[in-house]
C-alpha cells in the first residue's frame, strides 16, 4: 500500500535550549521502509532531533508531524528506565501506559527476546549492556511502525547488535522504519538506506548512503 | 487503571524499595506521637514541688473563728502541684538534683503573723533553673492565691457576724472577751418608745441610714475583696485544647515535613532517571506527571497522619490523660489530611520542577520547609505581615483545618473554609508546577 505523507517529517523543526540553538530548523521525512542513519560528530544535534520527532520535546521553531495512527518507539542514549524497578516491572509498567492489551505477556515476551533477567533485582544493578537491552525493549513496546534509536549498540555484544539489527530489518519489510543516530560508519554503509549528517546543530547532507559514501570519500580526498 | 494511579502505583513500588526512606516514613510518624504524648502527658503532670515547715503548723489553726485542717487545706489548694514535706536540708538536696522543681518554705512565726492580722505572712519560694521554673511559679502562685481566697472567706465570713450582732444585738465575743450588744433594731424600737422630738428624729433617720447600709455589708465586703472577679465561660470545645493543639501542630508539621519532601523529591527524581521524555511523549502528560506526585503526596500524609493519630490516641489511653482522643473525629481527620497532604505536594512538586534534580529537590525541600512552618508559628495577631504569608501557603491552614477538627464543638464552618484554603492553594500550586515541569524535559 502507497501513502502519500511520510510516516514522520520535521518541517522546519528546531530548537533552543535559552539562548543556545541545539538543532537549527530541519526539513527532513521519514518513508515506510526507511532506514534512515544520522550521523554526525558529538554534539552536531542528533540527539536533539530524535527527541522532537518522538515527541520527548516540543520544538522551538516548525513542527514535526507524524502520520494519523502512526505510533514511534523511543529508546534515549542514556536508558530511559526506574532504577528501582525490575527490568520485568519496568517493562509492565511501560507496557501498561503503552495501552498493551497483554502487559504481563508483552513484557514476557520482550525479557525472552533481549535476554533479560526476569528476577525482581533492581534494574539499575543490570549491567550497562543488560540496561540498554532493556531500554531498547521498552522502545518496542505498543507495537511501534518508527524506530527512533540514540545509538543503539553502543553497549550492546556482537551478538545483541546482530539481533538487533535482524529486528530493524524485519520491522522495515513489515513497512515500518527506523532512524538511528550513530557513530559507527560501517552500521551506515550496512544498515543505512539514508543518511543525513549534522554538524553544529545544521543538517549538512541528506541523501542516499550511497550518495553519502561519495560525498564521504570526496571530502577525504579533497 | 488510570496514568496517574499507574504512577502512583510505581511510586508506592519505589518507596517499598527504599528500606531506609521506609523505616524514616514507619518511624516519624511513632517518633512524633509519642513525643507529643509526652508533651500532652507533661502538660497536665503534677510537678513535685517540696514543702518545708520551719513553723511547725499544728494539725488544726483557728483564723477568724474559723478552723483550718491545715493538711486538708494545703491539698485542697495544691490542685497543680504535688507537694511533698521535707526538711530543709533534704528540699535543698532534691531541689539541686532535680528531683524537686521548687521549694515551699512556711517560715518561723508564720501563723502568728497570720493571726496578727496586722501585716501579711510571707512564703518563701525557691525555684529551679530549667526551662519549666516559669511554670511552676505560676503554679505556685495558684496555690498562695487558693491560700487566700480561702481566709478571705473565713475572715469575712468573721466580720459579718460582727456585722449581723450590731445590726439585731445579741451576745457575742471580741478578742476573747464576752459581749452583749443592744443591736440597731432594739434601738430603732426604743428609740420609738421615747417621746418624737427633733432629735429623736435624726436618731431615727441615722438608725435606718446605718440598718441599709449594714445589710449590704456582705456584698460590699466581698466585692472589696475581689475588685475584679474572673468568671470562666463554659468550655466550647470537646476535648482538653492543649491536647487538640499539640496534635494539630504534630499532624501538619510531619505532613508538611514528609508530603514536601517526598513530592520535590519524587517529581524530580523522574529526571535523574531520564524517563520523562518517554513519559511526556504522549505516554503521560506533564500534568498528569505532577498530578500523580500530588497523589503520592496525599496517600503518605493519610497513612502517616491516621498512624500519627491512632499512636497518640493509644499513648493518651495508656498514660490516662484524659481529653483530646481523635477517636470520633478520624473521618473529618482522613479529609484533612488528604486536602493537606495533597496542598503541600503541590507546593513539594513546585520545588522538585524548579530544582529539577532529586538531591537539590530534597536540599530546597528541607530549606524551605522551616521557613513555612516558623511562619505558621507566629501569631499573625503579633505580627500581620507573617500572618499574610502564612495565608499563602498550606501550614497553617492545615494547623486551623486539625485543631478545629479535634477540639471544637461544631467544626463545620472553619473545616470548610480550611479546607477551601488547601484545595485552592493546591491548585495554584499544582498549576505552577506544572508549568515549572518542562523544565525536566531539558
Amino acid at each position: 500500500m502507497t501513502h502519500s505523507t511520510p510516516l514522520l517529517a520535521a518541517r522546519g523543526a528546531g530548537r533552543r535550549f535559552g539562548q543556545t540553538s541545539a538543532l537549527e530548523p530541519v526539513d527532513l521525512e521519514v518513508w515506510d521502509g526507511d532506514a534512515l542513519a544520522l550521523v554526525g560528530p558529538n554534539g552536531a544535534g542528533k540527539s536533539t532531533l530524535l527527541a522532537l520527532l518522538a515527541g520527548a520535546l516540543r520544538a522551538s521553531s516548525g513542527k514535526v508531524e507524524r502520520r494519523k495512527g502512526t505510533r514511534v518507539g523511543w529508546a534515549p542514549q542514556r536508558p530511559a528506565q526506574y532504577g528501582r524497578l525490575s527490568a520485568r516491572e519496568n517493562l509492565e509498567l511501560f507496557a501498561r501506559l503503552e495501552g498493551e492489551h497483554d502487559p504481563r505477556a508483552a513484557a514476557e515476551r520482550l525479557l525472552e527476546a533481549f535476554e533479560l533477567p526476569g528476577k525482581a533485582a533492581p534494574s539499575a544493578n543490570l549491567s550497562v549492556g543488560n540496561r540498554q537491552r532493556l531500554n531498547l525493549a521498552i522502545s518496542l513496546l505498543g507495537d511501534p511502525q518508527v524506530l527512533l534509536l540514540d545509538e543503539p549498540t553502543a553497549a550492546l555484544d556482537p551478538d545483541q547488535r546482530r539481533r538487533l539489527w535482524e529486528r530493524v530489518a524485519a520491522l522495515r519489510a513489515r513497512g515500518g522504519a527506523v532512524v538511528f543516530a550513530t557513530q559507527n560508519l560501517e552500521e551506515v554503509e550496512r544498515m543505512a538506506s539514508r543518511v543525513a549528517a549534522l554538524r553544529e546543530g545544521r543538517l549538512v547532507f541528506a541523501g542516499t548512503s550511497d550518495e553519502y559514501d561519495r560525498a564521504h570519500v570526496e571530502s577525504l580526498s579533497a | 487503571m488510570n496514568r496517574i494511579a499507574l504512577l502512583l502505583r510505581k511510586d508506592v513500588l519505589v518507596l517499598r524499595r527504599s528500606p531506609l526512606l521506609l523505616g524514616i516514613l514507619i518511624a516519624y510518624p511513632l517518633a512524633i506521637a509519642l513525643l507529643i504524648g509526652l508533651v500532652a502527658s507533661y502538660g497536665s503532670s503534677k510537678p513535685r514541688v517540696a514543702f518545708v515547715d520551719e513553723d511547725n503548723l499544728p494539725a488544726t489553726v483557728v483564723l477568724g473563728g474559723k478552723r483550718f485542717d491545715v493538711g486538708h487545706t494545703i491539698d485542697e489548694a495544691s490542685k497543680k502541684v504535688k507537694l511533698v514535706r521535707l526538711s530543709p536540708e533534704e528540699a535543698k538536696r532534691q531541689l539541686d538534683d532535680g528531683r524537686v522543681v521548687a521549694v515551699v518554705t512556711v517560715p518561723p512565726g508564720f501563723i502568728s503573723t497570720l493571726r496578727g492580722m496586722v501585716r501579711s505572712p510571707q512564703l518563701e519560694l525557691q525555684l529551679s533553673t530549667g526551662t519549666i521554673s516559669s511554670r511552676v511559679e505560676q503554679q505556685v502562685q495558684a496555690l498562695v492565691y487558693s491560700l487566700n481566697r480561702q481566709l478571705q472567706r473565713a475572715y469575712i465570713a468573721s466580720n459579718l457576724r460582727y456585722v449581723t450582732l450590731i445590726l439585731h444585738g445579741g451576745d457575742g465575743s471580741f478578742l476573747g472577751a464576752p459581749i452583749t450588744v443592744l443591736g440597731i433594731e432594739k434601738a430603732q424600737g426604743l428609740l420609738r418608745e421615747m417621746p418624737q422630738t427633733p432629735r429623736t428624729a435624726q436618731l431615727l433617720d441615722f438608725l435606718h441610714d446605718a440598718r441599709l447600709a449594714l445589710a449590704n455589708t456582705n456584698d460590699a465586703l466581698s466585692s472589696t475583696a475581689h475588685p475584679i472577679e474572673l468568671v470562666r465561660a463554659p468550655a466550647r470545645g470537646r476535648t482538653w485544647a492543649l491536647s487538640a493543639e499539640v496534635q494539630a501542630y504534630a499532624l501538619a508539621l510531619t505532613i508538611t515535613f514528609l508530603a514536601l519532601l517526598l513530592a520535590a523529591g519524587s517529581l524530580a527524581a523522574e529526571r535523574d532517571e531520564n524517563v520523562v521524555g518517554r513519559l511526556a511523549r504522549g505516554l503521560v502528560g506533564l500534568g498528569q506527571l505532577v498530578w500523580s506526585k500530588v497523589a503520592l503526596a496525599a496517600a503518605v500524609a493519610l497513612a502517616l497522619g491516621l498512624a500519627i493519630a491512632l499512636a497518640f490516641g493509644l499513648i493518651i489511653e495508656i498514660g490516662g490523660v484524659t481529653g483530646g482522643e481523635p477517636w470520633r473525629r478520624l473521618p473529618l481527620l482522613v479529609v484533612g489530611l488528604v486536602l493537606a497532604g495533597g496542598s503541600v505536594g503541590a507546593l513539594g512538586a513546585l520545588l522538585g520542577a524548579l530544582a529539577r534534580e532529586a538531591r537539590s529537590a530534597s536540599l530546597v525541600a528541607v530549606l524551605v520547609v522551616m521557613p513555612i512552618v516558623f511562619l505558621g508559628l507566629i501569631p499573625s495577631e503579633v505580627v500581620p505581615p507573617a500572618g499574610w504569608l502564612s495565608d499563602a501557603l498550606p501550614f497553617a491552614h492545615a494547623v486551623r483545618f486539625f485543631r478545629s477538627a479535634l477540639y471544637d464543638l461544631s467544626p463545620w464552618g472553619a473545616v470548610l473554609r480550611e479546607g477551601l484554603w488547601l484545595v485552592a492553594l493546591g491548585a495554584v500550586f499544582g498549576g505552577l508546577a506544572r508549568l515549572g515541569a518542562r523544565r525536566l524535559l531539558v
